[in-house]
């Protein structure tokens, strides 16, 4: 209980002390009460315990009074003894050898035939948390686990886990766990259930650390009788213990597609409860178990919708913004699922700034083509805003907005009018969003260049704005008529620049401007040099002095070095990784996603050690399909050692179910490109059951010659001009997002040799062979008669990349092919090769 | 640990103390802490939420009333704990007391509506969204089961049930089927959205010029939704660059707080004539015009109606047959209704 704070300037009431001398008055008064059985004492008893407790909450030690106090508890009134319960809960720790006093007595209350006193003193007695007690603790705790009545087992179950955590040899040689385990799964009360779960999952994550037993009875939890014996009560578990059974059932890897729909459909009503706690935990539970299934993934998410945005206007905003950022994670995996909910995201005035923060993230996040418009007029609405960090925000949010579209028109005039707002951070803060803007659609430059050539220099204080036109000043100095000049006098007042990042930029402005007028520019290059050589910020000296160094040796190549053609920027680097995000989603309803990091990055170790290893265990008891947490780790290798590894050594890490293709059966996955965080997963989804297709041994051989076939040809030549990278690699991110922003530039149909179309038992037979021929799938899925493909290829020697969507349908033996390039001249080489590599599958 | 957990039960906790002593604060805390102490040790237990029932609860720990005050002090005799333990925590209806007993049988259902509302300065409806609760009184002897249907149960976007409502009956038929919890609950919330028209409008009019900004604020009814609309109040924040403010209405009190809060207190809107608001502002020297612009927060309530059009169409009482007195109200009020200019 927190101590409340010095008792304000009311009439003095029996909960507010005056001094020392009050604690010995309150002695005598105790001693005198002790003894005396008269009627009405219980009453001054209570105004005298209430005393000592109110007391003791303000930080004054009372614990002089232990005995006295002890002495007082005999007594059959309840409020008594929870307050000197309350007392000597207090003080045990601290006097150990007083808390022996309390033992006796709370021993007999163990014993009472009222089960209310007997549930509290128990509670009390675990309460204690002094060491050299526990001995004491063993036998009023067994009887009490097994207590006729529910409410003394709750507290005895909480009991066990508290001797646990006080001496943990104790609490395993008395074989409470084991006590525990029977009682899970024996105990009419649900609450005696739910505690025991609670409390065996903690008791067996930390012992799993040392014992063997323990680790594998921890895994055993997540073992399907468990899970089904807690689903199957789910309904009459409390709001906080049905959370509870979710987190275990989120964990559960059921061992087919029935199964899921079974707990799916036993849980759908939860989504409905009216606690957002319970509503999340189902959301997880949805969400994990449909991650190999893409189809009904998306269904899971159109399901999931509406409950979470009913959580998000209704609750208080503490729960807005935790379940904002649960959103703001989905959504991110998934950017089309709230597009047309998003004035659900719109501001309110009064909500904290905390929640308009996440909101205009959230904008920014479904902001798509359809709705842009009305997206960007209500962020222009709050740059107006009172709220000058939220104007701010939603500035940078509209830039955002932009740098992801490719259809920015609009936005591009709306920053503009910004610019000529006046107000001085609505300035800065589009200063650096047209910066931002230019570097990746070069062509508006003439339109921002005008607006930005009107701005004086000397009303832009903000470094990251000054830094940003000076950039621009450089960059564009010959469009912009006095970009010298102006430069000229920033470097005549190179001693009150403060900030060391706006001298950088200055200096190579001055270098390019001087590149392309040099006459104008000499001047302040000369003093630009100068100044700089003369700075103590050893960064901006180095930088001048390369600079000075540089013209000396060749004023040429300085020019090569310093202002070099440059290519539009397409992705700016994302911040976050996908591993981290996978991440993220794995902790999905947990603190992680609040904080936007995986656990292990804001837990300190010895916790973490637990979790990590927790993981490993996961990995075991599902060998037969990738874990997700494993997959994302394995891609970043592969991006980073992709030179190293050869394509075979890539196939293996690609597709993890290769080894046992024989086993493969059609994955359920249809529409792709959303699941492409998972497509790893996919792939490796295996499922024995739900056949009736080809017998497996022709599909194995099938692969081998097909793979046999594409060495052959790789020497038989009549290769098309264009020629393909064998080593592409696109992480699924940035295809979802170039396949949202390049127009098709190809769509053609083609149809298939029936060979192929019998090949094409599973999408994996495809994929391995037009991976022989450099074109790498990043997803796929369908099941015969329909199947779809995403592909990607990269051409040898160049950033263009290809983007296909190729849907096969073997009835009719056609397939229809839309592709996307970075370099559309090029398309209809691409689509040639792509169509001769696809004729050839099936062939002998 | 599951964020919302935590807040979610936190929330409960204010409730519950909110219910007990009529107030959350510190020295409601200060005078009643005994009684703070043990709900607190009810509800959680090593971290692990218990009982946060209030019914439940108040079976435990009997809430400090009025009359028990005026009691213990008359007789000196004040036990706030009932002697037995609650037997519903051993029910299978984790929410209902064993087994109540009441002279007269009644029900009152009452739908709660709050309207979100956000307009732009063209008068233009940005969003618009009922928020709605059914709260439910009972007081009903013995186990009663009942069954609420409402006329038009589709115009509904999303609903949250109380634990007690059978989830079937509802997705089959949408019908609500519940054993009630005894006393005063929340069955449930719904959402409605897509409303096209707001029952009253605020028209804001700034314009600025020479240092000086003209404030014109007209208010009425829109459709008329049939009933008054009652305790209409407008509020917003004067920004910072304004000196001082000259404002007066035709109806109604206008007060202009030190923090430079404007409210204009109008009541009840008259049948006759639209109240307005005008007044000058004087802007800060220097500055010709205005640049940030208030968004005035608009509050009112209408008894009677709920706006989104959801009705009641019977609640029927099975299992137990007794006779009950049925009773239905309706309320409306502003949620976030704001008017930006």
């Amino acid at each position: 209980m927190a101590p409340p704070p010095p008792q304000s300037n009311r009439s003095p009431s029996p909960s507010q002390p005056s001094g020392k001398s009050e604690v010995s008055d309150l002695k005598l008064q105790l001693r005198q009460l002790a003894g005396s059985r008269a009627p009405g004492t219980d009453d001054s008893k209570r105004d005298l315990f209430k005393k000592v407790i109110s007391n003791m909450t303000i930080g004054i030690d009372v614990s002089s009074l232990f005995g006295e106090m002890v002495m007082c508890s005999a007594t059959s009134d309840i409020v008594l003894k929870k307050m000197c319960y309350l007392y000597v809960g207090n003080y045990a720790k601290v006097n150990p050898d007083l808390a022996l006093l309390t033992i006796n007595f709370l021993q007999r209350d163990c014993k009472d035939q009222d089960p209310m006193i007997r549930g509290l003193a128990l509670r009390s007695l675990c309460s204690l948390r002094v060491a050299n007690l526990v001995e004491y603790l063993v036998g009023p705790l067994g009887s009490g686990l097994k207590d006729n009545n529910s409410y003394v087992r709750t507290v005895a179950v909480i009991g066990v886990l508290k001797l646990y955590h006080i001496s943990a040899t104790t609490c395993i040689d008395a074989d409470f766990p084991e006590t525990l385990k029977h009682l899970m799964l024996n105990d009419q009360d649900t609450q005696v259930v739910a505690n025991c779960l609670s409390a065996l999952q903690e008791i067996w994550t930390l012992e799993s650390t040392t014992s063997e037993e323990a680790a594998r009875e921890r895994e055993n939890l997540h073992s399907k009788p468990y899970v089904y014996y807690f689903l199957n009560r789910i309904k009459e578990f409390s709001e906080w213990a049905q959370c509870l059974v979710m987190e275990l059932v989120a964990k559960y890897i059921p061992s087919d597609n029935s199964e899921i729909f079974d707990i799916m459909n036993l849980l759908e009503d939860r989504l409905q409860h009216a606690n957002g706690a319970v509503v999340l935990a189902t959301t997880k539970v949805f969400l994990h178990l449909t991650l190999s299934m893409a189809d009904v993934h998306q269904q899971v998410y159109e399901r999931i919708k509406a409950p979470l945005l009913t959580q998000v206007s209704s609750g208080s905003p503490e729960q807005s913004y935790a379940i904002l950022s649960h959103l703001h994670l989905l959504v991110m995996r998934a950017p089309y699922i709230f597009s047309s909910d998003y004035k659900h995201f719109y501001c309110q005035y009064n909500e904290p700034s905390y929640v308009k923060k996440l909101k205009l993230e959230m904008l920014t996040a479904v902001a798509n083509e359809s709705n842009t418009y009305e997206i960007v007029t209500e962020l222009c609405e709050y740059a107006a805003n009172v709220d000058i960090p939220i104007a701010r925000e939603s500035i940078r949010a509209v830039g955002k907005i932009a740098l992801q579209q490719y259809d920015v028109n609009a936005i591009v005039d709306r920053l503009l009018q910004f610019l000529e707002m006046e107000k001085d951070y609505v300035t800065s803060e589009a200063l650096v969003l047209v910066k931002d803007l230019l570097r990746k659609y070069p062509q508006w430059s003439q339109d921002c260049i005008a607006v930005v050539g009107n701005i004086s220099s000397n009303n832009v204080q903000e470094p990251k704005a000054k830094a940003a036109l000076i950039w621009m000043l450089g960059e564009y100095s010959q469009d912009m008529h006095d970009a010298p000049y102006v430069l000229e006098s920033l470097v005549e007042n190179w001693d009150e620049e403060h900030s060391a990042e706006v001298r950088l930029h200055l200096l190579t402005a001055v270098m390019k401007c001087f590149f392309k007028r040099p006459p104008e520019t000499q001047k302040a290059l000369g003093a630009a040099l100068a100044a700089g050589l003369a700075d103590f910020h050893q960064d901006v000296h180095d930088r001048a002095l390369f600079y000075y160094r540089l013209l000396q040796y060749n004023v040429s190549v300085a020019e090569s070095v310093v202002n070099p053609p440059k290519q539009a920027v397409s992705v700016f680097a994302d911040t976050q990784s996908s591993e981290v995000k996978d991440r993220i989603f794995d902790e999905f309803n947990s603190l992680s996603v609040v904080y936007q990091k995986p656990s292990y990055m804001f837990t300190d170790k010895e916790h973490r050690g637990t979790l990590e290893f927790s993981d490993e265990l996961g990995n075991l008891s599902i060998n037969a399909e990738t874990g997700d947490s494993v997959v994302p780790a394995q891609r970043v290798e592969e991006n980073d050692k992709d030179l190293l590894l050869s394509t075979t050594e890539k196939d293996d890490v690609r597709d993890p179910g290769s080894n046992g293709s024989a086993y493969n059966a059609p994955s359920y996955n249809g529409s792709a490109p959303s699941a492409t965080s998972q497509p790893l997963a996919d792939l490796a989804f295996s499922s024995t059951g739900a056949t009736g297709q080809a017998p497996a041994p022709g599909l194995a051989i099938d692969d081998l010659l097909g793979l046999d076939f594409s060495v052959g040809t790789a020497t038989t030549p009549s290769p098309p001009p264009l020629t393909l990278n064998p080593k592409a690699v696109l992480d699924p991110g940035t295809f979802q997002q170039k396949w949202r922003q390049l127009p098709i530039s190809l769509s053609e149909e083609y149809s298939l040799s029936p060979l192929g179309i019998a090949s094409l038992v599973t999408p994996n037979a495809l994929l391995r062979h037009m991976q022989s021929h450099s074109i790498q799938c990043i997803a796929s899925g369908g099941q015969s008669p329909n199947f779809k493909f995403f592909f990607f290829a990269q051409k040898a020697e160049e950033a263009s990349i290809y983007l296909v969507e190729c849907i096969i349908n073997t009835s009719s033996a056609k397939s229809q092919i839309k592709i996307k390039a970075d370099d559309q001249s090029s398309s209809q080489a691409f689509s040639t090769l792509f169509q001769s590599a696809l004729s050839k599958f099936g062939l002998p | 640990m599951p964020p919302l957990m935590a807040i979610e039960f936190l929330c409960r906790v204010a409730d519950v103390i909110n219910g007990y002593l009529g107030g959350l604060n510190e020295d409601s805390i200060k005078d009643n802490f005994v009684i703070v102490y043990e709900l607190l040790d009810e509800m959680i237990d090593n971290g692990f939420p218990l009982t946060t029932e209030p019914n439940i609860l108040q079976e435990m720990i009997a809430p400090p009333n009025i009359v028990s005050k005026v009691l213990s002090v008359v007789t000196g005799n004040s036990s706030n704990v009932s002697d037995t333990l609650p037997g519903s925590t051993a029910s299978c209806v984790p929410w209902r007391t064993a087994d109540p007993k009441y002279a007269n049988n009644e029900v009152y259902v009452d739908l709660v509506e709050q309207m979100d509302a956000t307009i732009n300065r063209d008068g233009v409806l940005v969003k618009c969204e009922i928020n709605g609760e059914v709260q439910v009184n009972s007081h009903i002897t013995g186990l009663p089961d009942l069954t609420l249907s409402f006329a038009n149960p589709s115009i509904l976007d999303d609903v949250r049930f109380h634990p007690c409502v059978r989830f079937r009956p509802w997705e089959s038929n949408q019908i609500l089927s519940f054993v009630p919890p005894d006393g005063q609950f929340k069955l449930m919330n719904y959402r409605v959205r897509k409303l096209k028209s707001t029952p009253i409008y605020v028209k804001p009019q700034l314009t600025s010029d020479g240092g000086i900004c003209r404030l014109n604020v007209m208010v009425g009814m829109r459709n008329d939704p049939g009933k008054t609309v009652d305790s209409v109040n407008v509020q917003f924040q004067l920004p910072p660059c304004i000196l001082s403010a000259d404002l007066t209405s035709t109806h109604g009190t206008v007060n202009i707080l030190s923090n430079k809060t404007c409210t204009w207190s109008i009541g009840r809107i008259p049948k006759d004539k639209a109240p307005s608001m005008s007044g000058t502002l004087v802007l800060e020297t220097g500055l010709e015009r205005l640049h940030v612009f208030p968004t005035f927060q608009v509050d009112f309530r209408i008894m009677g109606v709920a706006l989104s059009g959801l009705q009641i169409d019977k609640l029927d009482l099975k299992t137990v047959p007794y006779r009950f007195y049925k009773g239905f109200r309706a309320l409306t009020r502003a949620g976030e209704f704001e008017v930006r200019s």
